[in-house]
């Protein structure tokens, strides 16, 4: 068990440099003269040279690179070409609202997926299974920002229930948990399809096993031999892809936020690239792509305690 | 969702099946396939789209940029439609039939180059990979470093290095479907390369590179064109996004995402201006999706759930 745990974190090793390495060459390649956005159009040459030294922009790149692994590894990732905060004080302020927005749409859908998933493999072959099937392909070709518009037209607009600009506060006030429901719901909404199709195949694929035909053979409720015995067993791969999904919803994320005015990382990320505000956008990047190996690890290691046979 | 199934399915049922997908079910699988009417109906439907995308040129009834008189129209349908331009215009008095055919004509061809490009390097990859022993462990592990950017993740570093426009797009759409196609294209490979005739071939003497060629890609490449594929409707839904977020396409040209952004600002008066471009953008990909998933469930059986 630990084990594997451990093997993982030896794995993530090259990952983590390979991203560093990654935002590293995008402030490399990236057109223009850091130095002169810092600086604005109005200054003069000698201000520039200063500012160039000063960022280290003068020196071999290599010597940058060290420079830039130490500065990471003390946790600073410089400060915003535009709003002059610290990048990492920009990043804290917009990780909460956007992990509430992703929990907020995860813990709706993921359930209502799995239900409509198992009834699907259940009933195989019936008119419910094949609407449930219809529902998911759709739900996972339809474009996020066509619901999250259509949400805001009908329950912000037309019948004007939740607010829809904004984050009003944080979930647990009346105001913010309003603020939060459609938001929530839209991004929510392209995650049931893949999770439902996810959880009819892996339960209709453990339902042919040999310990189904035993549970029913012994003569338990066709509800607990589904429950108990099907379904607990089929969630493993349905984990799995929740965590594969991660990254999929990192990016509903990024349009539900821009539409909505969420105040978290896909906004800031959108906003930072489309005003040249490269060193948000690098530290946005980075941190989605940080997430991302995490729940990656998080994802390899409740599998490995979820399923015995990956134990050993 | 297409991109986690072929995850889930790409290393083992794609291996054992490999051979029967190209020899006994190519007889009246186009014919199987129309049977399914909803992949009939999906069939159709993309046909038609890619045929007025096409001919967008001759099919347009007014110039995709030039701006008229009358601002915000409604479709014809609607009391306020004018006959002079059935679907409306949008904001800026643009003729929205003439746009949509523009605009799926940039979003089609978006969706191609990157699953084109995208499935030619990853299947490449994953074919040489299961030739050579040696190479695979290595190849196999920098895919999953690959498969771990999510694909709006490498749109938006690509665009904050090369600014907006459509070939950062492209680029980062082809980039995130190499490691999927790559591991398919090896699971089918090794499948391959586990026949009789490929140890025959050795045993005449034929070079590492006829080998490749004659024997290991002309077996494989049906079954992994079938899954690349798959990832179409996908790709054009990740490419509309980042049009829509303002990464992709730049105005004046008309992209169906872009056109459902410019939507947004006239959602209260106007909102088919949003509307029928993202509703087209559904129709592509639902169509994709159910043509792509019935393909797979006629080719190969056995990964039908």
């Amino acid at each position: 068990m630990l084990n594997v745990i451990v093997q993982r974190l030896i794995l993530s090793i090259p990952v983590l440099f390979g991203v560093m390495l990654f935002g590293f060459l995008l402030m490399q390649v990236v057109p223009g003269d850091p130095a002169l956005v810092v600086a604005g159009p109005s200054a003069t040459p000698d201000v520039v040279a200063a500012i160039r030294e000063e960022m280290g922009l003068d020196k071999p790149v290599l010597v940058q690179f060290w420079g830039y692994l130490e500065r990471m590894a003390q946790g600073d990732l410089g400060r915003s070409m535009i709003s002059n905060k610290a990048v990492t004080e920009e990043l804290g302020a917009a990780l909460g609202p956007t992990l509430e927005l992703m929990i907020g749409a995860m813990i709706w859908s993921v359930p209502v997926g799995i239900a409509m998933g198992t009834l699907a493999a259940v009933l195989r072959g019936s008119l419910v299974d094949r609407a449930i099937m219809a529902l998911s392909v759709a739900g996972v070709s339809l474009p996020i920002f066509f619901i999250s518009l259509v949400m805001i037209q009908w329950l912000g607009v037309t019948y004007p229930i939740f607010t829809f600009i904004g984050r009003p506060g944080p979930w647990y006030t009346a105001e913010g948990f309003m603020g939060l429901f459609l938001p929530a719901f839209s991004l929510g909404l392209i995650l049931i399809g893949p999770v439902a199709r996810m959880t009819r195949s892996s339960v209709l694929e453990v339902l042919k096993l040999d310990h189904v035909r035993t549970a029913r053979a012994k003569g338990l409720s066709e509800t607990r031999v589904i429950l108990a015995h099907g379904l607990r067993n089929a969630l493993i791969p349905v984990i799995t892809l929740v965590g594969l999904q991660v990254g999929y919803l990192l990016g509903g994320a990024v349009v539900t936020e821009t539409i909505f005015s969420w105040p978290g990382l896909g906004r800031l990320a959108v906003g930072a690239i489309l005003s040249s505000d490269f060193t948000v956008a690098q530290g946005t990047i980075m941190l989605f792509a940080l997430g991302f190996i995490t729940v990656n690890l998080i994802v390899d290691v409740l599998y490995s305690l979820l399923d015995p046979r990956v134990r050993k | 969702m297409t991109m986690t199934s072929a995850n889930a399915a790409s290393a083992a049922p794609a291996t054992e099946d490999a051979d029967q997908v190209t020899a006994p079910a190519r007889a009246h699988w186009f014919r199987r396939l129309l049977r399914d009417r909803a992949a009939a109906l999906a069939l159709l439907t993309l046909t038609v789209i890619i045929l007025g995308a096409v001919f967008a040129p001759w099919l347009a009834t007014h110039d995709p940029a030039s701006n008229s008189r009358s601002i915000m129209t409604p479709p014809v349908w609607s009391a306020m439609g004018e006959a002079e331009h059935w679907l409306g215009t949008d904001g800026q008095g643009r003729d929205i039939y003439s746009r949509l055919l523009y605009g799926a004509r940039l979003t089609l061809l978006i969706g191609f180059l990157a699953v084109g490009l995208g499935g030619f390097i990853g299947s490449l990859i994953g074919l040489m990979s299961a030739f050579n022993e040696k190479l695979d462990p290595i190849v196999m592990r920098t895919m999953d470093v690959l498969l771990s950017f999510p694909a709006i993740l490498l749109g938006l570093a690509l665009v904050a290095v090369m600014g907006q426009g459509v070939v950062p797009v492209v680029i980062a759409l082809s980039v995130s479907s190499i490691p999927d196609c790559a591991r398919v294209a090896r699971g089918i490979a090794i499948g391959v390369m586990k026949q009789e005739f490929i140890e025959a071939g050795r045993a005449v003497g034929l070079s590492n590179l006829q080998l490749f060629q004659r024997y290991l890609v002309r077996n494989a490449i049906s079954s992994i064109m079938i899954f690349i594929s798959l990832r179409f409707g996908q790709t054009i839904l990740i490419g509309a996004t980042l049009s829509f977020l303002g990464l992709g396409a730049k105005p004046p040209a008309a992209e169906l995402g872009m056109m459902a952004s410019q939507g947004r600002e006239f959602l209260l008066f106007a909102p088919h201006i949003a509307v029928i471009p993202s509703v087209v953008i559904f129709v592509i990909v639902l169509s994709a999706n159910v043509a792509g998933d019935a393909l797979r469930d006629v080719l190969d059986p056995r990964l039908q759930a």
